[in-house]
C-alpha cells in the first residue's frame, strides 16, 4: 500500500487542520492549570501549618507516580457518578493540567530554594510585608532561573495531548484515527499528526533554547 | 629496557650543565622546536626553543597567563601545538617520519612517546571513584601491564615516600588538599617517567598544606633520575630546588641561567621587576 | 460502604495485568538502557555524521510523541507490509521512546565529567577506550542513575498507554471490568492507581536516595 498524496493533501490534512486548535488550546489551558495549581501545591508544601504540608507532599507524590492516563479516566468516568459531568475537554485539561501541576511544584520550590538567605533577609529588614516580599523580592528571583525548565514542560505536556483522545476528545490523533477506521487507510493520517509533533516540538524547543540564551546574556 | 641503558649513557655523558651552555654530546630528552601555540587569536607561545637535559631540574617562572602552563600542557599532549616540534627522547611527539617527511602523530604515536612523561596537575585531578591504591594501581596494571602483585607493591612504596601508606584505603575525598597532591605525585611517579612536569603542584592548596607538597617534591628531586620541569610561583623552592631557572613572560623565555645567578642579578627590566614582588633570600630561605 | 469481597475481587482480577505492566515496564526499560548508550555515544561521536544521525533520531523520537508512534506501529505499519505482534510494538514503542530521552542523559552525564579527568589519563597514557571505560563511565554512571531512576517511574506511567492497543495490562484489565460494573466505577479506577502507585513509588524512593548517595561527598 503506497502512500497516497491525494488522499493525503485533499482529505486528511483539511480534516486535520480543523482541529489543530483543539490540540493547541487543550495544551495551553491545561498548561495554564498546572501553572496555577502547582504553585498552590508549592505554598502548600511550604506551609507551616503540618497536615496542610503532608497532604500536599502525599498529593505530589501519589499523582505524579501514577499514568495520567489512568488520571484522566478517572476524571472522566468517575466524577459524572456524582453528578459532576465533564466534557472530554474540560475534563482533559484538568486531568492533564493537574498532572503536570505536581512537576510544576517542584520547580517552583526549586526556583525558591534557589533564592539565597540574603535576599529574605534583606526583605525583612527592609519591613517589606509577607505579600510585597514575594511579590517584589522572591518570586521575581525564583522564576526567572527555572523559566528553561518550565518552558520545556510546555513542550512535554503538549506532546501528552494525544491521550486526551482516550476519552473521547478529537484532537489530532483522534481524528486521524477517526479518518483511518472511516477509509481503513492509517498510514497518511497518523504520519502526518507525528509529523506535526515534530515540528511543533522541535520549532518550540529551538525557540526556548534561543530565548534561553538571551536571558542569560541580560543577566548578569 | 634500553631506552633506560641510553638514558643513563647520556647521563654519563652529560658534565655540569651551566645555564645556556651546554656541552655539545649531551643529548637533551625534551626539545622544543619553534613552537607557537595560539587560542584563537591569542597566541600563548611565540617559536619557543627550549631543551631539557636527562636529570636536569628546570623551574619555570613568570607572571599568570604568560605561556607557562601551555608549555607542559604540549608535552603531556593535552595540547597540539599550532606550528613547531617537539622531541622526547629523540623522537618526534606530535609528528611521525614517514619517508623522511613530517606528518601529524596518530593516537597509536602518541601513545608510544608519552609514556615516557608523567604530570602532576594544579587540581591534583585524582579519580574520586577509586580507593588511594586503585588511583596508583590502575594505571600499572592497565597501561604497564604489571601483575596486580607488582603494581600493588610499587604503589604502596611510593605511598610510603609520600608519607601515606595509611590512606591506602581511603577515597581521595577524605584526604586533604596536601595529601590529594601528594598522592597525584606518587600516581605520576609509579609509572616511572623520564620527565616529570609539575603545574602549579601548591597553587590550589591551602597555605598550611604547602609545605609538605614542596617537601616531597623536594625529596624526589634530590633522588636526581628524572628530569624535571617546575612551573612554580613559589620562589625559594624554584631557587632551592632547580638547576636552571627560565623566565617566561609574553610566551617567550626571556632569561634563563642557574639559580643563583637569575635570582641575584636579573638582567631584564622584566624580570627584576617580576622578582621585586616577591621577597627572596631574606627570611625564607631554608 | 464499599464491600470487602469487591475489592478483593477487583484486585484478584486486576492482578495478572498488573504482571503484565510489570513484564512490559522491565523488557521496554531493559531495550531503552541499551538504546540510551547507543544514542548518548552516537551523539559524541567523533564522526561527525554518527553525530548527526544519532542527533536526528534522539529528536525524531522524542518530537513525534509516545501515543501517535505506538499507534503508528500498530494502525499503520501493517498495512505497509509489517504486522509485529501487538506485545512487541508495545516494547518497541516504550523502548525506543524512552532510549530516546536516556540518550541525553547518558550524553549530559559524560559531558558532566570533568575535564581534569581525561587530562589525567591522558597523563598516565590510557588510550581512550581504557578512559571512558576506567575512569568516565564510572563516574558518569553515578550521575546517570537519578535521572534513570526518573525515567524508569515515567516508563512505568507510559506502559498504560498500551491498553490503548489492546496489550491487557492493567489499565486495560480495568477499562474491560469497568465496562460490564460502570456501578463500581470509582473502586476500580481507585485501585488501579493504588496498585500503579504502590509499583511507582518504591522506585521514586529509590531514585531519590540514588541522588543523595550520589551528589555528597564526592568533589
Amino acid at each position: 500500500m503506497a502512500w497516497d498524496w491525494e488522499f493525503t493533501i485533499n482529505e486528511v490534512l483539511p480534516q486535520l487542520m480543523e482541529v489543530v486548535y483543539i490540540t493547541i488550546s487543550a495544551t495551553l489551558v491545561a498548561y495554564l492549570v498546572a501553572m496555577v495549581w502547582g504553585l498552590v501545591l508549592a505554598f502548600a508544601r511550604r506551609s507551616q501549618f503540618r497536615p496542610l504540608s503532608v497532604a500536599a507532599y502525599w498529593f505530589v507524590q501519589f499523582i505524579r507516580t501514577t499514568p495520567p492516563l489512568v488520571q484522566l479516566f478517572f476524571i472522566f468516568y468517575v466524577l459524572p457518578r456524582y453528578g459532576i459531568a465533564l466534557t472530554p475537554f474540560v475534563a482533559g485539561v484538568l486531568g492533564l493540567g493537574i498532572h503536570y501541576s505536581t512537576f510544576l511544584s517542584e520547580v517552583y520550590r526549586a526556583g525558591i530554594e534557589s533564592v539565597p538567605k540574603g535576599q529574605w533577609e534583606a526583605a525583612t529588614a527592609l519591613n517589606f510585608s509577607p505579600v510585597q516580599k514575594w511579590k517584589t523580592i522572591i518570586l521575581p528571583q525564583a522564576i526567572r532561573p527555572v523559566i528553561p525548565v518550565m518552558g520545556n514542560y510546555l513542550i512535554v505536556m503538549f506532546k501528552e495531548t494525544p491521550i486526551l483522545s482516550a476519552i473521547t476528545l478529537v484532537e489530532l490523533l483522534g481524528k486521524a484515527q477517526i479518518i483511518g477506521s472511516e477509509t481503513f487507510r492509517y498510514v497518511e493520517p497518523i504520519t502526518l499528526v507525528g509529523i506535526f509533533f515534530l515540528i511543533m516540538s522541535y520549532g518550540a524547543s529551538l525557540l526556548f533554547q534561543r530565548l534561553e540564551m538571551r536571558l542569560d546574556l541580560s543577566k548578569k | 629496557m634500553s631506552a633506560e641503558e641510553t638514558q643513563t649513557a647520556t647521563l654519563e655523558k652529560e658534565e655540569e650543565t651551566q645555564g645556556t651552555e651546554k656541552k655539545e654530546e649531551a643529548l637533551p630528552i625534551v626539545r622544543y622546536r619553534k613552537v607557537s601555540k595560539s587560542f584563537g587569536e591569542n597566541q600563548v607561545l611565540k617559536e619557543v626553543d627550549f631543551d631539557l637535559m636527562p636529570g636536569e631540574r628546570v623551574a619555570i617562572i613568570g607572571p599568570s597567563g604568560s605561556g607557562k602552563t601551555t608549555l607542559a600542557r604540549l608535552l603531556m599532549t593535552l595540547e597540539k601545538p599550532t606550528s613547531g616540534t617537539i622531541e622526547v627522547d629523540g623522537r618526534q611527539l606530535w609528528h611521525k617520519e614517514v619517508k623522511g617527511k613530517l606528518v601529524e602523530a596518530n593516537e597509536k604515536h602518541l601513545h608510544e612517546v608519552r609514556g615516557d612523561i608523567g604530570m602532576v596537575f594544579q587540581h591534583f585531578n585524582l579519580f574520586p571513584h577509586m580507593t588511594i591504591l586503585r588511583n596508583l594501581t590502575e594505571a600499572p596494571v592497565k597501561v604497564l601491564g604489571l601483575s596486580k602483585e607488582e603494581a600493588r607493591e610499587r604503589a604502596m612504596g611510593m605511598l610510603e615516600k609520600v608519607g601515606l601508606t595509611d590512606k591506602a584505603k581511603a577515597y581521595p575525598a577524605n584526604l586533604s588538599g596536601g595529601q590529594q597532591q601528594r598522592v597525584a605525585i606518587a600516581r605520576a611517579l609509579v609509572m616511572r617517567p623520564k620527565v616529570m612536569l609539575f603545574d602549579e603542584p601548591t597553587s590550589a592548596l591551602d597555605p598550611e598544606t604547602v609545605g609538605e607538597v614542596l617537601d616531597v617534591i623536594k625529596e624526589i628531586a634530590a633522588e636526581g633520575e628524572m628530569a624535571m620541569m617546575l612551573i612554580t610561583h613559589e620562589m625559594s623552592f624554584a631557587r632551592d630546588v632547580s638547576d636552571r631557572v627560565a623566565f617566561f613572560d609574553e610566551g617567550c623565555i626571556q632569561e634563563q641561567g642557574p639559580p643563583s645567578k637569575l635570582f641575584v642579578q636579573p638582567e631584564s627590566e622584566r624580570l627584576q621587576s617580576f622578582l621585586s614582588r616577591f621577597n627572596l633570600g631574606e627570611e625564607n630561605s631554608q | 460502604m464499599v464491600p470487602i469481597d469487591v475489592i478483593a475481587h477487583i484486585f484478584d482480577r486486576l492482578l495478572p495485568g498488573a504482571a503484565v505492566t510489570v513484564q512490559l515496564t522491565v523488557l521496554s526499560a531493559i531495550l531503552a538502557f541499551f538504546l540510551s548508550f547507543l544514542g548518548g555515544f552516537g551523539r559524541l561521536s567523533k564522526f561527525r555524521i554518527i553525530r548527526f544521525v544519532s542527533a536526528f533520531l534522539v529528536e525524531f523520537f522524542r518530537g513525534t510523541s509516545l501515543l501517535v508512534q505506538l499507534f503508528w506501529l500498530y494502525f499503520a505499519l501493517p498495512l505497509l507490509g509489517l504486522e509485529l505482534p501487538t506485545g512487541l510494538v508495545g516494547i518497541l514503542a516504550l523502548g525506543i521512546n524512552y532510549g530516546a530521552y536516556g540518550s541525553e542523559v547518558v550524553r549530559s552525564a559524560i559531558l558532566s565529567i570533568p575535564q581534569g579527568q581525561t587530562e589525567a589519563g591522558i597523563a598516565l597514557n590510557m588510550t581512550p577506550g581504557q578512559r571512558m571505560r576506567l575512569i568516565i563511565l564510572p563516574q558518569a554512571f553515578r550521575t546517570m542513575l537519578p535521572s534513570f531512576g526518573n525515567l524508569l517511574i515515567e516508563l512505568l506511567k507510559g506502559t498504560a498507554l498500551v491498553s490503548l492497543i489492546t496489550i491487557p495490562d492493567m489499565t486495560f484489565e480495568a477499562k474491560s471490568m469497568r465496562t460490564n460494573a460502570e456501578e463500581y466505577t470509582l473502586q476500580i479506577f481507585g485501585i488501579l492507581l493504588i496498585l500503579y502507585f504502590i509499583i511507582g513509588y518504591p522506585l521514586s524512593l529509590l531514585t531519590r536516595w540514588a541522588e543523595r548517595r550520589f551528589s555528597v561527598g564526592r568533589s
